[in-house]
């Protein structure tokens, strides 16, 4: 079903018929289309010209300033123009802050009419109508105290809307209403007192306004995910309802609280009453409740906060916007939000620590302030290192007080609040090596730097290498029993999450060690429900995420070293390990204790982090497997190949290249050459370990074929199944520069052909059957291309003018070796480089775009993830690589932008800007995907015959929706997990589909759902040990690839043809729309109709159907009309 | 798509304008659908080729990937005895066709639609040709001549890929023997060329038009281009920069426009970015 609605959408989106039918004909569908499309031809980027007058008029001093700035302070004014144009767009409408000053009016209108009601027991809710429940879990019941409700003694605004900083989207509003000091009671700090009546307060409120017609929608939240803060979310009714939310605070009056109360080493909650049992602790045993204190604390100070942020904003001018500029950069990478988060009330508070220490000052641009924060964080660890920005440090608790209650410590003007309470250490190394990756690509002038800092979003899935989730956070209960963190969860007032949250994750810190750069987690979301439902349980939070960041050499690693067995620190190995720690020795004689995982091949080594957590959660939190959800390698399971041992094709890869290696020794050492070697290039796909399943060696069945007696090799034989297609690895041999070359291509042909010398030479190349593998040599002579370019002119004038052959031959000879060569350099530093290819290639193929976008071309774009990963870090799974691949292909600005590929780090500043000032002068000539390396600036030699225009419009919709299925398959826990549904092509935007006989499709088991039924083509299983001289076996014999060519052949002029090169059992054909004009009798017409006098021509579709049956007579197996689009 | 030549008589000849007559072809006597073929005498002014004389010669249209040569002369030589057949993928003069290649160096032929020029042996079969009626279609495939296609024929076509190392080496070695040749003869012919323009003994020089190849140096474009930027690099090292007042300012006055040209191109470009809505962070 899932399917079936995901094709729906793709092909409704994004039929590439449509696309192609916007030009020709379908005029209702045009119609529709039109818009856009006019929009998109008016877009098209002119290079300006400046009159002369206009350029060398004398400046103004203004005018100079501002090109100076530009100059000096970013790489570019584009930089600086981007961001004001950013800011533009977050920043608030006039007419927004209009509708929010209305609202806002209405709304402490309403509140000030509120009568007072009779005073009641806490826990006694009868004055409430019922229409409305209280926000807040009541664990403990029992409290003591009285409650009434009374008009709020003040309403005012405190947060970012006054103070300007508010920014788009998600507009919120933050109105604090004052408590009349009569409802509550000094001593109310005391075990959540205060924090009940807060949130029967909020509850009355609450059923007041229901009955206003004036607002919209009303629900509960609590503030950054803490229970003991519950807030009212107001919506304006009508259309303006998304527009932005009112969030209601209840506080106390100012002073109320006395702040030394709530030191984060006093207790305000106490065992007896949250346990209920009789303890004969005194006061000064108890444990201290920071947590507690904190969210308390926090309701006594915005006001004093937001006067605080005021008089810094007030003395620097791009504080606002440089807020706004944080703001947008915590939020891309989803920092902003959630328990825990480093929010926009921090980013201020940064700033203003920033500017009231100096380290920026109040002249400063919004750029230099969002810089200069990034740098201070990238650099500054507070969890080590707190800062604070009280100035009297006396009365006040010190920053190593607060260290010891907190992980993170950033104390704020009073000296009593410490506002980053609840961020986990882990949260706030993500964020300080966000901020360092930030800095590192800022300085980068190749890297698009706008982009990647603001515009880029990185959510959990694509940044972190493996992902995986706890499921069933109930189990966490138990976990907190097992870690003994009954004080801790008091503290925390029962949020079983947050307590066990930070241990966990300091669990996993430990053990994972060496094998990560950084484990980060979700942040839980502020939960939201309506007024008239109970508060949801902790229990009800979404899943929690947690991503590692992995460090590609050491994470495979199978071993887990300790201290030797008589070292102290054994025993806290031991502990940390459990069961699964067992002394070894090893090779240089040494006994210590380790720990082995499971693992034989690479797909399984990758999955040894999994082995860790799944191990200490169980081993230290009581967490099964089953709540662990490890989405590290789901989407691997298309390129694993049918074996005993399953494997996604790195050691099989590897094989090759070895194989390839001693070829080439062997190449090498011939004597007795005519002339000699100069050298041995491999030029294919599985030489750089992208080939998307690499040649596996094989053992032939040779009753199975014909045999041909004279060339000793072996034919297929009619009847039976097709053989096994064996693929020819094409390895490139130049031959000496030598005068013996004859200077006339025709002859240099021939020539080539006689230095072929052994095993079945043939006229173009040379085939070798070594260790069960075939390896296709070629000779070259690198004179080649440059004689076939040169020709004499008339007057006698020798020219060089480029042609299509002389290309062909450069690509095959240079071109492809040397890309070869690079891409399996790259390879060697970043070893999932290979299988995100090779997933991506899949990816392509089962989608039907192999003949669009071809091998190279995907290698190529693999390889830019790789070389410019920013704002990521370079990708240490294959599956993560696979979901940057199609967020590159679908978010890549083909139509304006060149995508540089800086392979070998070749290219120079300079370079870049060539390559874009030559893309843009002549961008309409150009190929619309254009890829530019350093070997190849101007002409993008890899895409320069496909895809085209319409095609690549299809590939990045497609692309996009495959992105959008996979990723909430992978986060989403109550989904089927079936990622192949991205590897399955919507079928029905095609005209005809040509279905094949399976028995003739060579490379059927590598289909994405290979078919239950298997054919015998030849191939020995049993034995070990490939097959290498005897007969030569059938090579590069493929029906499907054959029968394709000659359709495309006949019919290019008329229709697409396309095919899942990987065991791809269907063909599917579409016709262009422009085939099906009427066209004047030409003598090139094909298949053709006459009408009338006057003289058209149209394609005899009956005609061309039963052709394709007949051209792939044997592997053809049905030919289904799926349309009557040619019926015109 | 019913054709709409139903008013012709069914035995007649189907003639549309342009001068062409339609025959029907279709693959095996089983098949239900058909081709057109659209035929017509070879006319053309300006060509005289030996190869396809005027009265004798039938230009063919539209014929499918599946009929070789020698299925096109059998099927038309129930008009008469045929004496060539020229497939080609466009029509056109019959192209230079250089050293006659071995097969294994032909360029692969394109399996398409092409158009023919049959070479009848008297020219009353053109008649016998333009007068076939469309209600009788030319059979491809018959019992007596099969002809392959799909599986079979790729096996065919592998199993012909096969060449013998001797025997290409004897192509090999025969090709390069007249390429050598031809090359000798090449200098034989330059080598008098540049004979007849030496002095005599009385001093004078025989001046031809045509190829003037040999007597001045072999030049070619690179060549040219190469001193042009030889003479270019010279001039600018004389140059003196900055050196005048003048210099200086105008210098000056350039990095300004420069820097301006710059400021106006990155405005442009973020309007255009603007226009795409592309400052939209999320």
């Amino acid at each position: 079903h899932q399917l079936v609605t995901w094709i729906d959408r793709v092909s409704g989106s994004t039929g590439i018929g449509k696309e192609a039918d916007k030009e020709y004909e379908a005029p209702i569908k045009a119609k529709r289309s039109k818009p856009e499309d006019a929009g998109g031809d008016e877009l098209v980027y002119h290079p300006v010209k400046l009159s002369r007058s206009d350029l060398y008029r004398p400046p103004t001093a203004e005018e100079l300033n501002q090109l100076k700035e530009a100059e000096s302070l970013f790489h570019c004014s584009l930089l600086k123009m981007q961001m004001e144009e950013l800011l533009k767009e977050v920043v608030l409408s006039e007419r927004r802050k209009g509708q929010i000053d209305l609202f806002i009016h209405t709304v402490t209108k309403l509140l000030q009419t509120f009568s007072n009601s009779q005073e009641v027991e806490i826990s006694d809710l009868s004055w409430l109508s019922g229409a409305v429940q209280v926000p807040f879990i009541m664990v403990p019941k029992t409290t003591k105290g009285k409650f009434h409700m009374a008009p709020p003694a003040s309403v005012d605004l405190i947060g970012s809307y006054p103070l300007g900083t508010c920014t788009k989207p998600h507009v919120m509003v933050d109105l604090a209403v004052t408590i009349p000091a009569d409802i509550l009671h000094p001593k109310d700090a005391l075990n959540q007192r205060y924090a009940r009546k807060r949130a029967l307060y909020l509850a009355g409120l609450a059923e007041h306004l229901i009955s206003s017609s004036d607002i919209g929608t009303m629900h509960y939240s609590c503030l950054h995910g803490n229970r003991l803060r519950p807030v009212l979310l107001l919506r304006p009714p009508g259309k303006e309802s998304s527009n932005f939310t009112v969030r209601v605070h209840a506080c106390p009056p100012p002073g109320f609280f006395k702040p030394s109360r709530f030191h984060p080493q006093r207790n305000n909650i106490r065992t007896e009453w949250y346990t209920g049992l009789q303890t004969s602790q005194s006061e000064s045993t108890e444990p201290p409740t920071p947590h507690y204190n904190s969210s308390i604390l926090g309701d006594l100070l915005p006001r004093a906060h937001l006067q605080f942020l005021s008089a810094v904003s007030s003395q620097c001018p791009a504080f606002t916007d440089g807020v706004a500029l944080l703001k947008v950069w915590l939020r891309q990478r989803e920092l902003d939000q959630g328990t825990g988060c480093f929010n926009g009330f921090l980013a201020s508070m940064l700033m203003a620590y920033l500017l009231t220490t100096h380290r920026i000052s109040n002249t400063m641009t919004a750029y230099q302030l969002l810089r200069n924060s990034l740098n201070f964080l990238a650099s500054t660890d507070l969890t080590v290192n707190g800062i604070s920005l009280s100035k009297d440090s006396d009365s006040t608790p010190s920053l190593s007080e607060f260290h010891s209650a907190f992980q993170v410590v950033f104390v704020d003007p009073s000296g009593h609040l410490n506002m980053c309470a609840d961020m986990t250490a882990c949260t706030y190394k993500q964020l300080q090596h966000e901020a360092s990756v930030s800095m590192q690509f800022w300085d980068n002038p190749t890297v698009d730097g706008f982009h990647s800092l603001l515009m880029t979003p990185k959510t959990m899935i694509r940044t972190s290498d493996h992902v995986f989730q706890l499921c069933e956070l109930v189990k966490l209960q138990s976990s907190c029993k097992k870690l003994n963190l009954l004080s801790e969860l008091m503290d925390y007032s029962g949020n079983y999450v947050h307590t066990a949250l930070p241990y966990i994750l300091s669990l996993l810190q430990q053990g994972l060690g060496q094998r990560i750069h950084l484990l980060t987690h979700s942040l839980p979301p502020d939960p939201e429900w309506s007024v008239e439902s109970e508060a949801p349980k902790y229990k009800d939070q979404p899943p929690l995420s947690f991503g590692l960041l992995l460090r590609p050499e050491l994470a495979v690693s199978v071993l887990e070293r300790g201290p030797s067995a008589d070292s102290p620190k054994a025993a806290e190995f031991r502990q940390l390990w459990g069961s699964r720690s067992e002394l070894r020795r090893f090779q240089d004689g040494a006994i210590t204790e380790a720990v082995l995982w499971d693992g034989e091949k690479i797909c399984q080594k990758r999955l040894v982090p999994r082995q860790i957590i799944t191990h200490l959660l169980l081993l230290h939190a009581d967490i099964p497997e089953s709540c662990v959800r490890y989405v590290g390698a789901i989407v691997d399971d298309v390129i694993k190949m049918e074996r005993k041992v399953p494997s996604t094709g790195e050691e099989e890869g590897l094989l090759v290249v070895q194989s390839f290696d001693d070829l080439s020794r062997k190449l090498w050492k011939l004597e007795g050459l005519p002339l000699s070697i100069t050298s041995v290039q491999g030029a294919h796909p599985a030489l750089r370990y992208t080939q998307v399943f690499p040649p596996l060696p094989l053992k032939l069945d040779y009753s199975f074929f014909d045999r041909d007696k004279i060339s000793r090799s072996l034919m297929p034989k009619e009847g039976k199944p097709c053989p096994a297609y064996i693929t020819p690895i094409t390895v490139i041999c130049h031959m000496e520069g030598s005068g013996k070359w004859p200077h006339d291509p025709l002859a240099i042909r021939h020539i080539r052909a006689r230095h072929k010398y052994a095993c079945r030479p043939c006229s173009t190349h040379l085939d070798v059957w070594k260790d069960g593998l075939l390896f296709r040599i070629q000779v070259a002579y690198h004179r080649e291309p440059q004689v076939l370019r040169e020709s004499v002119s008339l007057g006698g004038l020798q020219v060089v003018r480029d042609n299509e052959e002389a290309q062909a031959l450069e690509m095959a000879t240079i071109h492809k070796p040397l890309l070869t060569s690079t891409l399996h350099g790259i390879q060697q530093q970043h070893t999932c480089f290979g299988a995100v290819c090779r997933l991506a290639k899949r990816w392509l193929g089962a989608q039907l775009f192999s003949s669009d976008i071809t091998e190279d071309t995907a290698d190529l774009l693999v390889a830019s993830l790789f070389l410019q990963p920013a704002p990521f870090t370079p990708p240490g799974s294959p599956q993560v690589g696979f979901l940057r691949f199609l967020h590159l292909l679908s978010s890549f600005d083909w139509r304006n932008s060149p995508l540089i590929v800086n392979l070998n780090n070749q290219l120079s500043v300079a370079d870049y800007t060539e390559i874009k000032n030559d893309f843009m002068a002549s961008r309409e000539s150009l190929p619309v995907m254009f890829i530019a390396t350093p070997k190849d600036k101007k002409i993008s030699v890899w895409t320069k015959r496909a895809p085209s225009v319409q095609m690549l419009q299809r590939v990045v919709m497609v692309a996009a929706e495959s992105l959008k299925v996979l990723e909430h398959q992978l986060m989403d826990s109550s989904q089927i997990q079936d990622v192949r549904v991205v590897f399955r092509p919507p079928l029905d935007v095609y005209d005809v589909l040509i279905h094949l006989n399976h028995k003739q499709v060579p490379l059927l088991n590598q289909a994405v759902d290979p078919p239950a039924v298997t054919f015998s083509r030849g191939i020995l299983t049993d034995k070990s040990g490939a097959s290498s001289g005897g007969a030569l076996p059938v090579v590069d014999y493929n029906p499907v690839s054959l029968y394709l060519t000659e359709l495309r052949e006949a019919f290019g002029d008329l229709a697409l043809f396309f095919c899942d090169p990987y065991g791809g059992t269907v063909i599917t054909v579409l016709w262009k729309p422009k085939a099906f004009t009427p066209m004047p009798f030409k003598a090139s017409a094909r298949s053709v109709e006459v009408t009338g006098e006057v003289v058209n021509t149209l394609p005899n579709v009956e005609a061309i159907l039963e052709d394709f049956k007949i051209i792939g007579n044997g592997l053809v197996k049905s030919v289904e009309v799926r349309s009557e689009r040619w019926s015109i | 798509m019913a054709p709409s030549k139903k008013k012709h008589a069914n035995n007649k000849a189907c003639v549309i304008p342009g001068g062409f007559t339609v025959l029907s072809l279709q693959f095996s006597a089983s098949s239900a659908a058909q081709h057109k073929l659209y035929v017509k005498e070879h006319k053309v002014r300006a060509e005289k080729s030996s190869h396809r004389p005027l009265d004798r010669t039938l230009f063919v249209l539209n014929v499918p990937p599946y009929c070789a040569e020698h299925v096109v002369k059998r099927l038309f030589s129930q008009f008469g005895d045929v004496q060539s057949v020229e497939l080609r993928d466009h029509p056109g003069s019959s192209k230079h066709l250089g050293p006659k290649l071995s097969r294994f160096f032909r360029p692969a032929d394109k399996q398409g639609f092409k158009v023919g020029y049959i070479v009848f042996e008297s020219p009353s079969s053109i008649a016998a040709a333009k007068s076939h009626p469309l209600s009788e279609p030319l059979v491809v495939s018959t019992e007596e001549h099969p002809v392959t296609t799909g599986v079979q024929k790729w096996i065919q076509q592998y199993t012909d890929s096969f060449v013998q190392p001797d025997h290409l080496q004897k192509i090999v070695d025969t090709f390069m023997e007249v390429h050598d040749k031809r090359k000798e003869e090449e200098a034989e012919r330059q080598k008098r060329e540049a004979e007849l323009q030496q002095e005599d003994e009385e001093g004078w020089v025989k001046v031809t038009r045509g190829n003037k190849g040999t007597k001045a140096r072999p030049h070619s474009e690179a060549a040219n281009q190469k001193t042009l930027q030889k003479e270019l690099r010279k001039k600018k090292r004389k140059e003196l920069m900055n050196f005048y007042t003048w210099q200086h300012r105008n210098t000056q006055k350039e990095h300004i426009a420069e820097l301006r040209k710059k400021f106006e191109e990155d405005k442009q470009r973020i309007a255009l970015l603007r226009a795409q809505r592309k400052f939209r962070p999320y």
